[in-house]
């Protein structure tokens, strides 16, 4: 049962812009430590990014050798997420496999990384790996076990849109943020705008973060800031049927097709990347199907020839400018203070999250209250590492809508 | 929007999504492959002022965007053009007749809002009605076969990251169900019913895990359980996912009579 012991309240109010991963763990972080939370999201929640994600719960073993820091935080929140959220997440484990002789001396840094970051990466006999999932290609030269799982991408964010709402969030799908008052240097309220109504609405506030990923620079013009974000759209193919329970991910660099996610019936092969200017209406290249059925032949003989359930993209949010196709951005995140030295007089009162990744939504979040306690004088330490989240059901079995059209 | 120089290949439809009392209407030509929520997003990202709806996965596993698409329920990012221009049943379990078409050829394919919910906006409905039966603390996991597999390495977190909450044994996955509530909005059951996607869930749960076998079959015997179910089958025909509540619903019969 969810019966968290949240701090008293501050008697502040925030409001979250986005309704995504980021914004349901903020929503969540910040009741917890005494905040009024509205949040608005202009379409359904989970509707961007969020819920288009292959759904890899990343140990960091991807990140490992570029980053040794974000693959450290990554295997701590894989373990928080699986503790707090545990029906949500199916943990079988997974396998980065060698196919080419440059990947199999790729092996001992990539394990030795691993090791670095604290992800208990071990190499194990090919055989050993196709004992556990005999989809693996029998051609490859070298297997290191890692603890990736795979998540649901929509309930895991919506586990925490239930534990905000339970202790008073304010969650309001299909509100679309479309201004701010900015009074005296500082932002006083956010203009709001219910789906397909004309009737404005005022939402006062001490603070405003803007969780809005790959909408962070719309966002941001909205309130006078150039906020760096590249959205970076990638294609996804689900076919049907499970080829391993295990996640099988290439033994190498990150690079486009390179990871087999099982779930629930499905496989997903991701992922490709490109850079765009508006991550609205992402629609997935069609050239990128072959080659991802290609790839994934690779890591999964016979991964083609299973029906095609569903084609689809996702924008991610690179923060930061985009050269080429974005692989070169970190995947870290950060906290822009809008009233930062250096940027546009008269916006203090307001953050932006940008970057950042799925796995990591609820370090981004206490990244981001911890900011918001900073710049409002509130002593409250993050408690969302603490309670099991309630169920996802729990938000849409819950009585009261607070919705578009109250 | 194009009645000329539209790829051969390509398919005119006539989108009319409700809105309010009304449609709003919008022709496209549409790729074979594209899907009804694609074409959406296309207008809506294109500056065309569309009826708000529910999306979110894109593959068919968040269960939001079910949508009454000509008759019938489905999900709207798994129904293709291609799909809408073939013959399909009109009403769940009718029989495959060939689409309707305007004057001008083009295939019209109406939007409305799954039936028992309330509506948000546009055809985006508040699917309270599918989670409301389903019993607190129901796991979403089950035991996926091993299939002569060896067993998976041990986790070496494995006792850290444990809640304390029921878990499978073995590989775990899902539940099929995704909670769309395709089945709830076709059911023709007009009397208070816990509903199919609910009791699905209940017999799931019941199969899972014998301890709470008792309590799952109290909750099928009640008024709102098993009873009200007239074997129509609508839930079976428009599941996505071949959950097929109606055989749960059997089963949780057979059950009960063996009690």
């Amino acid at each position: 049962m969810f019966d968290p012991s949240p701090a008293p309240a501050t008697g502040a109010r925030v409001c979250v812009i986005g309704g995504g991963g980021t914004g349901a763990a903020l929503a969540y972080d910040l009741c917890l430590r005494g905040f009024s939370v509205t949040l608005l999201e202009k379409g359904e929640l989970t509707s961007g990014t969020t819920g288009r994600h292959h759904g890899q719960l990343h140990s960091g073993a991807r990140y490992a050798v570029g980053d040794r820091a974000i693959a450290r935080e990554c295997m701590e929140e894989t373990l928080i997420l699986r503790r707090i959220a545990p029906d949500a997440v199916e943990y079988n484990g997974g396998v980065f496999v060698a196919v080419s002789d440059d990947e199999a001396d790729y092996a001992p840094a990539f394990t030795a990384a691993c090791l670095e970051a604290g992800i208990p990466a071990r190499e194990v006999p090919v055989a050993e790996a196709r004992s556990w999932e005999p989809a693996i290609n029998p051609a490859a030269r070298r297997a290191v076990w890692v603890p990736d799982g795979a998540f649901d991408a929509f309930r895991v964010p919506l586990a925490f849109f239930a534990a905000a709402r339970a202790l008073g969030a304010v969650i309001r799908p299909f509100v679309e943020a479309i201004g701010f008052d900015v009074t005296g240097g500082r932002v006083r309220a956010v203009i709001a705008r219910p789906y397909g109504s004309a009737g404005d609405e005022r939402i006062e506030c001490d603070y405003v973060v803007s969780a809005t990923g790959a909408w962070a620079g719309a966002v941001g013009r909205l309130a006078g800031l150039d906020v760096p974000i590249t959205p970076a759209p990638g294609t996804m193919v689900a076919v049907r049927g499970r080829v391993s329970d295990m996640v099988v991910s290439r033994l190498a660099p990150p690079g486009d097709g390179d990871i087999v996610v099982p779930q629930r019936g499905l496989s997903i092969i991701g992922t490709t990347q490109r850079v765009v200017d508006d991550p609205d209406g992402i629609l997935p290249n069609d050239d990128d199907v072959a080659f991802l059925l290609g790839r994934a032949d690779e890591l999964c003989p016979g991964f083609s020839k299973r029906p095609i359930h569903a084609v689809w993209a996702a924008a991610r949010p690179l923060a930061g400018r985009a050269a080429g196709d974005g692989r070169s951005i970190s995947r870290d995140f950060m906290v822009l203070d809008h009233a930062a030295p250096g940027s546009p007089p008269g916006s203090s009162g307001m953050a932006t999250l940008i970057g950042g990744k799925a796995t990591v939504l609820r370090a981004m979040a206490e990244k981001a209250a911890d900011h918001v306690c900073m710049a409002l004088g509130v002593g409250e330490a993050c408690r969302t590492r603490d309670y099991v989240l309630p169920s996802w059901r729990e938000y849409y079995a819950a009585r009261h809508y607070s919705g578009g059209e109250r | 929007m194009s009645d000329t120089g539209s790829p051969a290949a390509s398919i005119p439809l006539l989108l009319r999504v409700r809105n309010g009392g009304g449609y709003a209407e919008f022709r496209v030509d549409a790729e074979p492959g594209r899907t009804v929520l694609d074409l959406l997003e296309r207008l809506r990202s294109g500056g065309r002022s569309v009826p708000a709806y529910r999306h979110s996965c894109h593959h068919g596993s968040c269960g939001t965007c079910g949508a009454v698409i000509n008759g019938v329920e489905a999900l709207m990012c798994l129904t293709k053009a291609a799909d809408l221009a073939e013959p399909r049943a009109r009403l769940p379990g009718g029989p495959a007749l060939p689409p309707e078409r305007d004057d001008g050829g083009a295939v019209v394919v109406t939007l409305e809002p799954l039936s028992k919910m309330t509506i948000v906006s546009g055809i985006a409905v508040e699917p309270g009605p599918v989670f409301a039966g389903i019993p607190d603390g129901a796991s979403y996991l089950r035991t996926e076969s091993a299939e002569g597999r060896a067993d998976l390495p041990l986790d070496p977190d494995g006792a850290a990251v444990h809640s304390g909450a029921w878990r499978p044994d073995g590989r775990t996955r899902f539940e099929a169900c995704i909670e769309c509530g395709l089945c709830v909005s076709a059911c023709p059951v007009a009397v208070p019913f816990i509903g199919p996607a609910a009791l699905a869930a209940v017999n799931r749960e019941r199969e899972k895990r014998p301890e709470l076998a008792t309590a799952m079959l109290a909750v099928a015997a009640a008024p709102d359980g098993v009873g009200p179910c007239g074997r129509h089958l609508a839930c079976s025909r428009v599941c996505p996912q071949a959950v097929f509540p109606g055989k749960h619903i059997q089963l949780l019969r057979n059950a009960l009579a063996r009690q």
